[in-house]
């Protein structure tokens, strides 16, 4: 719990020494809400209570989806792969710990601040400013929650292996463009799942990209209950142990890479 | 060498150097097809259930979204480096275009080539094509001499906005926290038309960051979804005019911030 916290402290030191940017960001996070309300609004006035989702619960979505890009905030894979490229991974292959638990420990600190920095302060305005709803009962937000930590380690290990892959390709800006946009489509961030056609909709359904933002959103506005919450959440912890072992194969395959190079 | 010469030998330059790394050119390519795919994507699932959004179909939306792609690549693709201006005065080494006997814009301007962003053009055409058959357009020909000088214009604006704030940092010092701001008005301004936001986004993106001349002006004379009854209908038809207008302010912004312009020394 330590190791956590001291990363928690220094990401806050990070946000102190950068406080516009910091500004900035929970400025743009407000004005992505306010677009996705729009649109969404503008929407509903041609189909009102599409698909059984009320108008209400569409912006709630909408809004959610991008207070979860701020939980989800942690990007490893960025800084994996400037260590890589200026070589200074080196020293944090030194420190004694494991590294894959030092990316996790990492990113868990950033993300606290982020949800405590970005995340609240965004969403306190939306619900004063959007009419976002709150969970209907505290069971479903108890649920919300698992399911949000579940989608966090989701990310975080899909962005780990991008990470590690950044070991062999170096240079991963290129590919992160697709996928983030994969990450944003297929995990529902924007439009929800039940609006997308069926061959997609068959694609989306069975693979890890789902639990990052489909799921936990689904799970605070009602949408996805009982037994199938339930469900939702055992796939999520499914992929989550799958990618963890992934991860974990993967970075030992780029580890003796690195060491090959020399650093 | 006059500042046109000097420009393209720049150009070349920076072009020779980028060719060293071949892969990533490929990479950056396919990357950025993917990104533009899975956003119209995203705008075709939501139309197509929906049936429209306001009164903009889904071809139309396709237009619009292909104007600014089309417009804005041109922008990357030259222009896209004078965000660094930023970094060059933070580290002092814009003293180096001030030594140079050249004109430091010509020198800053043609620093590098984008040249990923071809993708982008060819998108934002292949985009605009399938539309207007689609859409089953018949542009007379000053409708297509209006096409030209609004895509000419929404690169020219683009140029306009980023130096401007590259500008203010001659002033502050950082510019870079304004320009993310303004990146994100981007976003929204692309993918979908004014008539969907409240009327206070409506001001931002027509009088004060007038990105909306980029795209959604145009694309309403093009579209032939001018409504004359609209007291503002005129706006459709000045975006050639608001680039001018830019340019001139820009010009002037720059050589004040120039006169300020006090190295960082180190």
């Amino acid at each position: 719990m330590k190791i956590f916290w001291s990363f928690t402290r220094q990401a806050f030191q990070f946000i102190s020494a950068y406080r516009f940017n910091f500004f900035m960001e929970f400025v743009l996070s407000i004005l992505r809400m306010y677009g996705i309300y729009w649109v969404w609004r503008v929407l509903y006035t041609q189909k009102p209570g599409a698909f059984g989702v009320s108008l209400d619960q569409m912006v709630t979505y909408g809004v959610m989806g991008m207070a979860l890009e701020l939980f989800i905030w942690s990007r490893p894979q960025w800084y994996i792969s400037n260590q890589v490229k200026s070589g200074a991974i080196d020293t944090d292959l030194m420190k004694p710990l494991d590294f894959h638990f030092y990316m996790l420990a990492r990113s868990v600190g950033e993300t606290m601040i982020g949800v405590s920095v970005l995340a609240i302060p965004a969403l306190l305005v939306a619900y004063l400013v959007l009419h976002v709803q709150l969970p209907p009962d505290v069971l479903t937000g108890l649920i919300f929650a698992i399911s949000l930590i579940l989608g966090f380690l989701l990310l975080f290990h899909l962005n780990f292996i991008l990470g590690s892959l950044s070991v062999v390709a170096l240079d991963i800006r290129h590919i992160s463009w697709a996928y983030f946009s994969v990450v944003r489509f297929l995990g529902g961030q924007i439009v929800p799942l039940w609006l997308f056609p069926t061959a997609i909709r068959a694609i989306a359904e069975v693979l890890p990209f789902k639990g990052t933002y489909f799921i936990p959103i689904s799970i605070y506005i009602g949408t996805i209950t009982g037994a199938e919450a339930i469900r939702a959440i055992e796939f999520q912890l499914v992929w989550v142990v799958v990618l963890v072992i992934v991860s974990r194969m993967l970075w030992g395959w780029a580890y003796r890479r690195l060491v090959v190079q020399g650093g | 060498m006059n500042g046109f010469q000097l420009y393209f030998r720049l150009i070349q330059i920076s072009l020779l150097s980028r060719m060293q790394y071949r892969a990533n050119f490929i990479a950056g390519i396919l990357g950025l097809i993917f990104w533009n795919v899975i956003n119209l994507g995203l705008i075709g699932i939501l139309v197509t259930q929906f049936t429209s959004l306001k009164d903009w179909t889904l071809w139309q939306l396709v237009f619009l979204y292909s104007l600014w792609v089309l417009g804005y690549s041109l922008y990357s693709l030259f222009f896209s480096h004078t965000s660094e201006l930023e970094n060059y005065l933070l580290e002092g080494s814009f003293d180096q275009f001030l030594l140079r006997p050249a004109s430091p814009l010509v020198q800053l301007l043609g620093r590098e080539l984008q040249h990923t962003e071809i993708a982008n053009a060819l998108i934002g055409l292949t985009g605009i094509s399938l539309a207007y058959t689609q859409l089953d357009l018949h542009w007379e020909v000053w409708k297509w001499g209006f096409f030209f000088a609004a895509v000419v214009s929404s690169a020219i604006i683009a140029l306009a906005i980023n130096l401007l704030i590259a500008c203010s940092g001659f002033w502050t010092g950082r510019s870079r926290g304004t320009s993310i701001i303004v990146n994100q008005f981007y976003g929204l301004v692309q993918q979908y038309p004014l008539d969907v936001f409240g009327s206070a986004f409506r001001f931002i993106v027509t009088g004060l960051i007038p990105l909306a001349f980029m795209n959604y002006y145009p694309a309403l004379v093009l579209l032939n979804k001018v409504d004359r009854t609209n007291p503002g209908w005129w706006l459709s038809y000045v975006s050639p005019l608001v680039a001018l207008l830019l340019i001139g302010l820009v010009s002037l912004v720059w050589r004040l911030g120039l006169d300020r312009y006090s190295s960082s020394g180190s």
